[in-house]
This record gives C-alpha cells, sequence and structure tokens, in this order.
C-alpha cells in the first residue's frame, strides 16, 4: 500500500479547492513528505475518517491563530470577533476537503463513507498513525499563514 | 419568502444564510439536522429547503422522504448541499425527493444558479 501520486493530486486538488471556495484564503502547495516539520504549530487538528473500499483519514493542522483567521474568513468576520466558532468551522473545512477526496476517488474506485468531523484544540498534542499505515503530509502556505493537511491510509 | 436552512454545522449554515442574503433573501429558519427541519416546517409556511445529506439523528436524505411523506410540505422545493457527489449519491438524493443538488466546495454564484433553479421549476409546476 502506498500514497500513489494520483491520491496525492486529488487531496492536493481538494485543498486547494475548499480553500478558494468556502474559506475564500487561497494555498500554496510546498515541498511534501512523510513527516510534519519539527516546528509545526498545531494547536488545532481536524479530523475526517473514510472508510469502505480505502480506509483512513484526512487532518487538517493549523495553529491557533490560523484556525481563527480562517473561521473568520468562512463567517464573514474578522478573525478577533471569532468566538466559539472555530471548531465547527475547522471541522468543516476537514469535511470539505475529504469529501471532495473521497468524490475525486468515487470516479476510479467503489465508494468509501466518511465520517462526521473531530477536532482536537490544545497546545502539547502530536499525532501518530498506527502500524500498518502509511502517511503524507502536505504543507501549505494561506498567505503568511501555515496549513498542513495529513493524509493516512490503513492497510485493513 | 422563507428559505429553512438545515445543515449541522453553524459555519455552513453561517455560509449559506451569508449568501442568501447577498442575494436577496433574509428570511430564513435554521436547523441542525432533519429532525430539527420537522419541526421547523410545522412552525410556518417555508417556501425553499436548503439542506446537507451527513446529520446526526436525522440525514437530509431522511428528512426529505419525511417532507415529501406530509402532505402539508410534499411541494416544497429542495435543494441539497452536500459534499456526497458520487453517482450513486445524486441519484439516491433525487429519488428521495430532492429537486436540485450542489456539491460543496461551492462558489456563491453556484448556490445563486441553483436557488433560481429550483424556485423556476417550482413555480413552473
Amino acid at each position: 500500500m502506498q500514497i500513489t501520486a494520483q491520491l496525492t493530486a486529488h487531496i492536493v486538488t481538494a485543498t486547494v479547492e475548499a480553500f478558494e471556495m468556502m474559506v475564500g484564503h487561497p494555498v500554496e502547495l510546498q515541498t511534501q513528505g512523510p513527516e510534519a516539520p519539527a516546528d509545526w504549530p498545531s494547536h488545532v487538528a481536524a479530523t475526517v475518517a473514510f472508510g469502505g473500499h480505502r480506509n483512513g483519514v484526512v487532518c487538517i493542522h493549523s495553529s491557533a491563530t490560523t484556525a481563527n483567521t480562517i473561521a473568520g474568513a468562512m463567517l464573514g468576520i474578522e478573525p478577533g470577533e471569532v468566538n466559539g466558532e472555530m471548531p465547527d468551522a475547522m471541522g468543516e473545512v476537514a469535511n470539505l476537503v475529504a469529501g471532495a477526496f473521497r468524490t475525486k476517488l468515487a470516479a476510479e474506485e467503489p465508494v468509501s463513507m466518511i465520517t462526521v468531523p473531530t477536532v482536537t484544540v490544545g497546545s502539547d498534542f502530536s499525532t501518530h498513525t498506527a502500524s500498518g499505515s502509511v502517511r503524507q503530509i502536505y504543507p501549505f502556505r494561506m498567505g503568511n499563514e501555515a496549513v498542513l493537511v495529513e493524509l493516512v491510509l490503513m492497510d485493513r | 419568502m422563507r428559505i429553512l436552512v438545515v445543515d449541522d454545522s453553524s459555519t455552513m449554515r453561517r455560509i449559506i444564510i451569508n449568501t442568501l442574503t447577498k442575494i436577496g433573501y433574509s428570511d430564513y429558519l435554521e436547523a441542525g439536522n432533519g429532525r430539527e427541519g420537522v419541526d421547523k416546517l410545522s412552525a410556518g409556511p417555508v417556501g425553499l429547503i436548503i439542506t446537507d445529506w451527513n446529520m446526526p439523528e436525522m440525514s437530509g436524505v431522511e428528512f426529505i422522504k419525511a417532507v415529501r411523506a406530509n402532505e402539508q410540505t410534499k411541494h416544497i422545493p429542495a435543494l441539497m448541499v452536500t459534499t456526497n457527489a458520487a453517482q450513486d449519491d445524486i441519484a439516491q438524493a433525487m429519488a428521495a425527493g430532492v429537486n436540485n443538488y450542489l456539491v460543496k466546495p461551492f462558489t456563491p454564484d453556484s448556490i445563486k444558479e441553483k436557488i433560481q433553479v429550483v424556485l423556476k421549476s417550482a413555480q413552473a409546476a
């Protein structure tokens, strides 16, 4: 099992489309790899899992500041006015990316299902994958801010 | 015309309502799932339903089936706005009684266009 160039193209396109259309802040892919940068400030992690023909997760990571910028843009308010809406907004971003990824896959293979989003907010945590899984990290820039998309596929 | 917006994400409801307001529809109701949507419909007349698919308690497809099974609400035009975009998904939603279908992510222009198509076809019916 591996994350092919085709899967990478699908997750990158899904991310670019979601941010351009629903967040209103375009994102640009940086150099990708299997591990997150050591200095990555992940304070918010929004995850949607998928299962069926393929099993895995899509996770959107960002700092709390960037998450508020995203939430404010989606809600049509200033980032400083965001008051408790950020987790729902980040969950919806994960839902949009995972949903578009699923749709692109469904054109080529049996359809998989996606779960409702879960959002983790904190200041000192890291995410790890289980054995039998492969992971790819896609760092994006959103203006001067950073957003990281994580794709994990599980061999089960 | 009052529009009922049904989505479990408050962010997505706000995006849709902001778009509706920009294109001239400022009378709306909100519901967080299909069950709440059914309750809102019993509270007064609604001219258009915009609903998500994947929601807790009652999904968008179950909600539309309930709307179509009720004599008081079966005529209300419905637009489904969802990430479910496989051909089988669209066929299932249309079979349940959805009038039109919009895939997330969407642009303000695309939802405006879909709303106009749904309302025009409802007027012609």
